[in-house]
C-alpha cells in the first residue's frame, strides 16, 4: 500500500486533505473517497458486470460475518470462501469467490456496518457476530486465520465494540479499549511471522481518548516503526483532534471513517475533521427507499439576497415514488448531467414505473445513480480541497449546509424486503412496512383491496 | 405476396431458410419493425416491463431481440395515460427491439376470481380497488396500439384445456374467431403493428382444425396456438400443436404460447412451430433454479456450496464463460449458492443464465435445422437431459415418432 498526502492544510493538526491511496493492481483511489458497502459480497442488486461498466465505485467495504454462517444441517462445515481457487483474474479468495472485479480495492471487517447488537456480547477471546444462521462468536484467532486466506487489501482487527447507540459506562469502556489493546497486539505478533501480512488499518474506539490513550499510544509508538500498522479505522471521528493533539506521528496515515454518516452533511463534517475514506452504507438504504441522491458539490450557487422567491433549502434526494415522476422523460433528478447508465440510457418515468410495480430493476437503476451522485460528490470535494484549499471547501461546505435539507425524506415507496437476516427486531412491534403481496382469496382482510389507486377501465 | 420463400406484410417479412428433411422443423427470418429475430426463437418475458432485476442493456447480452411484455398489467401500471404520454413501450423501458404484447386474456383466466365472460368482453374486479372494469377487443387493441408493440396479440376467450364443458369450449372458440373480427376492426396501426391471431378449441382435434381454417380465412400475419400450457397432458398439447401445424400456411410464423421448458421447445420445433414464450426461466431463476443442458440445478443445495465451478460448464453466458474472457464475470455455483434467496444479486445472474440458456437452445436448434441435422441435435438433447433412454418421457417419445424421430431406436 501507498498513501501520499497530497495537499494539506498548512495548520497543524487534523483537517481536510487530499490524497492518493494505491494498492498494487488495483484502481488508486484519490482521497476523500468512499467504499461501497456489500452485502453477502455483493453490492445490493448489482451484479459483478454492473459493477464494472457502470460503477466508479473503486472499493468495496465486507464484513466476514457474511461469509461464515453455519447451517443447522452443517454445523461442521468450513465457510466455503476459505477454500475459493484464486485466479489469474481474481487474485484473492475475496475477489474470486464474489467474482468482485480485480480493480477494486477490499476493505474487511469483523461485521458489517451498521452491525446488529449482540445479546451475548464479546469474550475476551472473540467477538460475537451475526450471520444469516444467528448469532455466533468469532474468536479473534479464526478471524486473523480468516484474513490471512482471504488476502483483503486491507483488514480491519477485531474491535470489541457494543454497537449500541448508549454510551457505555466508563467501566465498559475501560474494558473496549484494554480488550482491543490485547486483540491488536495479538494481530500483530502473529503476523509477525508472516512473509506478507495485509495491510492493517487499526480501528479507533468511539470511547474518549482519555479511556483508550494506552491503546492509542501503542499503536504510535509499537507498530507504526515498525510499518506494521498502514491506517487507521476511526469510529468516532470526533477524536481526531485529541489524536492530533496526543499523537501527532500517527496523522500521516490514511484515516477510514466507520461512523456511519447519515447525510452528506454528516461527511462534510468528517472531512473536515481529516477522514479521508468513507464506508457508506447509507446509499443502499436511500437506494431501497425509492430515492435518488440530488446534491452535488459544489453546490449549486446561491441566489441572489434580493430575490425574494428564491427557493428554499432543497431536497437531497427526490422520492421517485412520487406520482409527479410518472410521465417525465427526463433523468431521475435536477442534477441534468448525471453520467450514470440509470439517467442517460432511462428517465424518471422508468424507474417511478418500476418502483411501483416492485420490479427489482428500479433498485438496481437506483444504485447505480445513487453510487455515482456520492462518486461525483467526492471528485467535486477533492477539487475543492485542490484547487481553493481548506478555506475553500469551508466557504462551500458552509454553502451546502444551506443548500440542502438537513436530512432525507423517507420514501413512500415499497422497499425490497421490509427487513432480512441483516437485520434484527429491537424490541418487537415494529409493524409491516410493506402491504401483504397475497391475500386471502374471498377478500376478507385484503389490504390490497384498500389501495388508493383507482384504475381506469384496464 | 408470397414468393415461395417469402411472406411480407406492412409491418413484418417471413423468409423460410430451411425445413428439416424428416420432421416439420423450419428455420427462419422474421423481421419485425424493430429487426430482425431468427426463428425457432425463445421470448423471454418481461410481463411489467422489466426483465425481472436486468438492465435491457444486460437483456441485449444475452443475444434477445424481441421479448414479451403483458397488456394486462402495463394497463394496470403505468396505465394507457402515461403509456401514451411517454410514447409507448419501447421508450418506457429503453428498449430498442421487438416486445410482443399478450392481449391480457390469459390474466383473466390466471389471476382473477371474478372474470366473467360475455360477448361484450371480460368483465372482472380491479386488483386495486375492487371497482369492476371491463376489458373488450377493442380496449385490449387500443392499450397495445398505445404501448406500440411489434406484435400484438388478439383478445381471446381463453379456458382452461381440461374443461370438461364442450359446449363452453366451442362458445369460447367461436367467440375467439368473432373477437379477432373486432380486433381486426379497432386495430389502429396495421401498417406499424402485427396483429396475431390465437386458435382456440381446447383439446379437441376437430374444434382446432375448424379454428385454424376460420383464423386463416381472416389473413392475420402471424398465427399463434393458444390455451395450452394449462396443466394438459403432454400427450395432448403435442397432439394440438401437431394438428394445428398441419394446416397452417408455411410462409407465417407459428408461435405457441405459453412454453418454456426444454423439452417441451424442442419437441414443438419439431412438430413445426416457431416461436415461444414462458415465465418459468426467470421465475424458476428466483427461487434459485439453474437450467442447464442436463437438467434443472437447485443451486440453494448444500452440494453447492463448496463447489466452484461454474454454472453450467461449458455455457457461453455472462456468468458461466471462462474467467479469462472478455466480459466475463467468473461466476461460482458456491456465489450463487451463497446469496440464493438472500440477495438479489444471485436472482439477476441465475436470470441472466437461464435466458441465455434458453435462446442459446434456439439458436443450436436453427443451427441443426439449416444443415439439415435436427433429428440427431434432438437426440443429443435428450441424450443430454436423461441418464438412460428408459427415462425418456413417453409422450416426447411418441410425439417425435409422429415426426419422423425414433428416440429409442440406437
Amino acid at each position: 500500500m501507498r498513501f501520499e498526502v497530497l495537499k494539506a492544510a498548512l495548520k497543524d493538526g487534523a483537517a481536510a486533505r487530499v490524497g492518493r491511496l494505491a494498492f498494487a493492481g488495483r484502481t488508486p483511489i484519490d482521497t476523500p473517497n468512499f467504499l461501497g458497502v456489500t452485502s453477502r459480497g455483493a453490492l445490493p442488486h448489482v451484479t459483478p458486470d454492473n459493477v464494472d461498466k457502470h460503477l466508479a465505485t473503486t472499493g468495496a467495504f465486507m464484513a466476514l460475518e457474511d461469509f461464515i454462517e453455519r447451517p443447522q444441517q452443517y454445523l461442521k462445515r468450513i465457510p466455503p470462501i476459505y477454500a475459493t481457487p484464486t485466479t489469474k483474474k481474481h487474485s484473492t479468495r475475496l475477489h474470486s469467490f464474489t467474482a468482485l472485479p480485480q480493480s477494486v480495492t477490499t476493505v474487511l471487517n469483523t461485521r458489517r456496518i451498521p452491525a446488529v447488537p449482540s445479546p451475548m456480547g464479546n469474550t475476551n477471546a472473540s467477538v460475537s457476530v451475526f450471520t444469516s444462521t444467528g448469532f455466533q462468536a468469532l474468536t479473534t484467532k479464526e478471524y486473523l486465520s480468516a484474513v490471512q486466506t482471504l488476502r483483503p487489501d486491507i483488514a480491519i482487527p477485531p474491535a470489541d465494540l457494543t454497537n449500541s447507540p448508549i454510551t457505555p459506562n466508563s467501566k465498559r469502556a475501560l474494558r473496549m479499549a484494554e480488550r482491543t489493546d490485547e486483540w491488536v497486539v495479538e494481530w500483530f505478533s502473529e503476523l509477525s511471522e508472516s512473509s506478507s501480512p495485509p495491510t492493517t488499518f487499526a480501528p479507533i474506539l468511539p470511547i474518549s481518548y482519555s479511556i483508550q490513550w494506552e491503546y492509542v499510544s501503542r499503536l504510535a509508538e509499537d507498530y507504526l516503526p515498525t510499518a506494521q500498522l498502514s491506517g487507521l479505522a476511526i469510529h468516532d471521528p470526533d477524536l481526531l483532534p485529541d489524536l492530533a493533539e496526543h499523537c501527532a506521528p500517527l496523522l500521516p496515515l490514511p484515516r477510514l471513517s466507520l461512523a456511519d454518516p447519515r447525510t452528506p452533511h454528516h461527511i462534510l463534517r468528517q472531512i473536515a475533521l481529516g477522514i479521508d475514506l468513507f464506508a457508506l452504507p447509507f446509499i443502499n438504504t436511500i437506494s431501497d427507499a425509492g430515492l435518488a441522491l440530488s446534491f452535488t458539490f459544489p453546490p449549486p450557487p446561491a441566489p441572489s439576497p434580493e430575490n425574494t422567491t428564491a427557493p428554499g433549502p432543497q431536497p437531497l434526494a427526490v422520492d421517485l415514488s412520487l406520482p409527479q415522476h410518472a410521465a417525465s422523460l427526463a433523468p431521475l433528478t435536477p442534477i441534468r448531467t448525471c453520467p450514470c447508465y440509470a439517467c442517460t440510457a432511462h428517465h424518471a418515468a422508468y424507474v417511478h414505473h418500476l418502483l411501483a410495480a416492485r420490479e427489482m430493476l428500479g433498485w438496481t437503476l437506483l444504485q447505480l445513480h445513487n453510487h455515482a451522485v456520492v462518486a461525483a460528490f467526492f471528485a467535486g470535494v477533492r477539487d475543492t480541497l485542490a484547487q481553493g484549499g481548506p478555506e475553500a471547501f469551508e466557504a462551500a461546505a458552509r454553502q451546502f449546509a444551506l443548500a440542502y435539507e438537513p436530512e432525507f425524506a423517507e420514501g413512500v415507496g415499497e422497499r425490497p424486503r421490509a427487513r432480512g437476516y441483516q437485520y434484527k427486531s429491537v424490541g418487537g412491534g415494529e409493524g409491516k412496512r410493506n402491504k401483504p403481496a397475497w391475500g386471502k382469496l374471498d377478500g376478507e382482510g385484503a389490504e390490497g383491496a384498500q389501495a388508493g389507486e383507482k384504475g381506469a377501465e384496464v | 405476396m408470397a414468393s415461395n420463400r417469402t411472406f411480407t406484410s406492412p409491418a413484418l417479412a417471413f423468409e423460410l431458410v430451411a425445413r428439416c428433411s424428416v420432421t416439420r422443423a423450419r428455420a427462419s427470418i422474421l423481421t419485425l419493425p424493430h429487426g430482425t429475430v431468427n426463428l425457432p426463437i425463445f421470448m423471454p418475458v418481461a410481463t411489467q416491463a422489466s426483465l425481472k432485476g436486468l438492465t435491457p442493456e444486460q437483456l441485449e447480452g444475452t443475444g434477445c431481440r424481441l421479448c414479451l411484455n403483458n397488456t394486462y398489467h402495463l394497463g394496470l401500471k403505468p396505465g394507457q395515460e402515461v403509456l401514451d404520454a411517454v410514447g409507448g413501450a419501447h421508450k418506457l423501458q429503453g428498449w430498442n427491439h421487438n416486445i410482443l404484447t399478450d392481449s391480457g386474456g390469459f390474466q383473466m383466466v390466471s389471476l382473477l376470481k371474478l372474470a366473467n365472460i360475455t360477448e361484450e368482453g371480460v368483465r372482472f374486479l380491479s386488483p386495486h380497488d375492487g371497482s369492476p372494469m371491463l376489458l373488450t377487443p377493442e380496449h385490449s387493441m387500443s392499450l397495445q396500439n398505445s404501448i406500440g408493440s411489434d406484435i400484438m396479440m388478439q383478445l381471446d376467450d381463453v379456458l382452461v384445456t381440461t374443461s370438461p364443458d364442450k359446449a363452453r369450449m366451442r362458445e369460447a372458440m367461436e367467440r375467439s374467431v368473432r373477437w379477432l373480427d373486432r380486433c381486426i376492426a379497432a386495430h389502429k396501426n396495421p401498417d406499424t403493428q402485427n396483429l396475431f391471431c390465437i386458435i382456440q378449441g381446447g383439446l379437441d382435434l376437430d374444434m382446432r382444425r375448424e379454428c385454424c381454417r376460420e383464423m386463416l380465412a381472416r389473413d392475420t400475419p402471424g398465427i399463434a396456438i393458444g390455451g395450452l400450457s394449462g396443466g394438459e397432458a403432454k400427450d395432448d398439447f403435442c397432439r394440438v400443436v401437431a394438428a394445428c401445424t398441419e394446416l397452417l400456411p408455411d410462409l407465417k410464423p407459428r408461435y405457441v404460447m405459453g412454453i418454456g421448458y426444454p423439452e417441451d421447445l424442442v419437441v414443438s420445433v419439431a412438430l413445426g412451430a416457431d416461436m415461444f414464450d414462458c415465465v418459468w426461466p426467470t421465475r424458476t431463476a428466483r427461487f434459485g433454479n439453474a437450467i442447464t443442458k442436463h437438467g434443472v440445478l437447485n443451486m440453494k443445495r448444500e452440494m453447492y456450496a463448496a463447489d466452484f465451478g461454474p454454472i453450467e460448464e461449458g455455457c457461453g453466458c455472462q456468468c458461466c464463460r471462462p474467467i479469462e474472457e472478455d466480459g466475463a464475470m467468473g461466476i461460482t455455483r458456491a456465489f450463487v449458492h451463497h446469496n440464493a434467496a438472500k440477495e438479489t444479486v444471485a436472482a439477476h445472474l441465475l436470470t441472466l443464465h437461464n435466458v441465455w440458456y434458453q435462446l442459446n437452445l434456439m439458436r443450436q436448434a436453427r443451427e441443426a435445422i439449416i444443415e439439415d441435422r435436427f433429428p440427431a441435435f434432438v437426440k443429443e438433447f435428450f441424450g443430454n437431459l436423461y441418464a438412460d433412454r428408459s427415462s425418456y418421457p413417453s409422450w416426447a417419445v411418441d410425439a417425435l415418432k409422429g415426426v419422423g424421430i425414433d428416440l429409442l431406436a440406437t
